[in-house]
């Protein structure tokens, strides 16, 4: 297989990557990058432009290789199983692929159980448009929630779970202030339920939760709510050091947060 | 054009889509709306400003039950505002980063460091001039002029 990780894993949240790695290294699968990639191209700005711009640009990446591609971002997802699939291309999104074929393998690989209460947050594209998506509920997905459980986290329902994070279709880099106020409806709501964590699969997602809530901080607004891929998770209850996860590049990380992550289990016993 | 005015006919205007539209809290988008204006008044789609503010999440297009590809009707509605206006606000810089870097966010010295740190290879099209080239002619060819 061959890892897609769009501008915002490579360029920005390299820790994603580094985790996946680590995590099909312990699952004994292999991954390779995909050298010479470009933007997928991001779905919401390119097809506001030309569909073929959109399209062309997805091909060039596809035909990079004739592997499978498996992606960590909701909006490569998108925009390459969709171009993809007129191409009798296979493309999956890690979570997916970890959910499907190795729920139980990750339970037997699992070194430290990390007991956190969460927050998930799934991101629309990976699971609508419902079309190129039939794995997943288009109204009420549950995979992130089993996913989470496997490693030993307590999803908690919340005020607009499947709300957008605010940042999608382009809205982020045309409309800030629009981007920041649907934040904000969704930290409120997350807030509420008191939780140590805000899981995302997509780094479009973390970006927006994790630099948004620092600008909210620069208006004096303070959620301090600290947000995490999945596999950065995952790859930690696996036994990879926190520094490796790249999490300490996050905005928002605070020290009980942090604590946790490095105690697991531990932490409840004492 | 014609295609998207049959789908429009479909409506029956339950309100579906804006109930659905979380942006539409907070914004003037209303899609109801919208399909009404061009249904009463022929009002294309694109004479709406407010659909820059769609975070094309797709719930209205899933909830239609008339089946109305609603985002997509939105995102083609943008391309031809972009064809008469270009692109708003720091949309247009995005674009012009994909036709430079072939990326929309571009790694700067201090990534470059932290990915070399981890031990992770730099393979973005943007190390590689052969396949930064490849996409610049993409881009040119494809961007239907909106490039300034
Ligand atoms: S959901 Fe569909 S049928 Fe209902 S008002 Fe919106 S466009 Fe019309
Ligand atoms: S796709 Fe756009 S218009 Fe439709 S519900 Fe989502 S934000 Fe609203």
């Amino acid at each position: 297989m061959k890892f897609f990780p769009g501008c915002m894993i490579h360029n920005r949240y390299f820790g994603i990557e580094k985790s996946i790695y680590y995590i099909f290294e312990k699952l004994e699968e292999d991954i390779e990058p995909l050298y010479n990639f470009s933007c997928c191209p991001a779905p919401g700005i390119t097809k506001s432009i030309s569909d073929k711009l959109w399209f062309e640009i997805a091909k060039r990446n596809l035909n990079l290789s004739d592997d499978d591609i498996i992606t960590a971002c909701n909006g490569c997802f998108t925009t390459l199983s969709e171009v993809g699939s007129t191409m009798g291309r296979e493309v999956r999104h890690v979570i997916e692929y970890l959910y499907t074929d190795k729920i139980k393998e990750i339970k037997r690989k699992i070194a430290k159980r990390i007991p956190l209460r969460v927050a998930v947050h799934y991101g629309c594209h990976f699971f609508r448009p419902s079309i190129h998506k039939k794995f997943v509920s288009s109204e009420k997905p549950k995979i992130l929630d089993k996913l989470v459980k496997v490693i030993g986290s307590e999803s908690v329902d919340y005020r607009y779970k499947f709300m957008c994070c605010g940042g999608g279709g382009g809205v982020r880099a045309s409309s800030l202030e629009v981007a920041r106020e649907l934040l904000e409806m969704k930290l409120r709501g997350i807030k509420e339920r008191n939780v140590d964590a805000i899981v995302v699969i997509c780094p479009l997602c973390l970006h927006q939760f994790d630099v948004g809530q620092k600008e909210l901080n620069q208006l004096g607004k303070r959620y301090e709510i600290p947000t995490i891929h999945y596999v950065q998770l995952l790859a930690i209850a696996m036994g990879m050091d926190i520094e490796e996860s790249g999490i300490d590049m996050h905005e928002i990380t605070p020290p009980q947060f942090m604590e946790k992550l490095i105690r697991g289990e531990s932490f409840e016993e004492l | 054009m014609n295609e998207l005015k049959n789908e429009l006919k479909k409506c029956i205007q339950c309100g579906t889509c804006t109930a659905s539209c979380f942006s539409g809290r907070v914004t003037a988008l209303n899609m109801r709306k919208i399909v009404m204006d061009y249904l009463s008044n022929e009002r294309s789609v694109d004479v709406h400003d407010e659909i820059w503010f769609c975070l094309s999440c797709y719930a209205c297009q899933e909830r239609c039950p008339r089946g109305i590809k609603l985002t997509e009707i939105i995102l083609k509605a943008r391309q031809r505002i972009t064809r008469k206006k270009g692109l708003p606000g720091r949309l247009s810089l995005a674009l012009n980063s994909l036709k430079k870097f072939g990326a929309l966010v571009v790694a700067k010295e201090e990534h470059v460091k932290m990915r070399k740190s981890l031990g992770l290879p730099l393979y973005h099209a943007q190390f590689d001039e052969k396949a930064r080239k490849e996409i610049e002619k993409l881009v040119e060819k494809y961007s239907e002029g909106v490039l300034i």
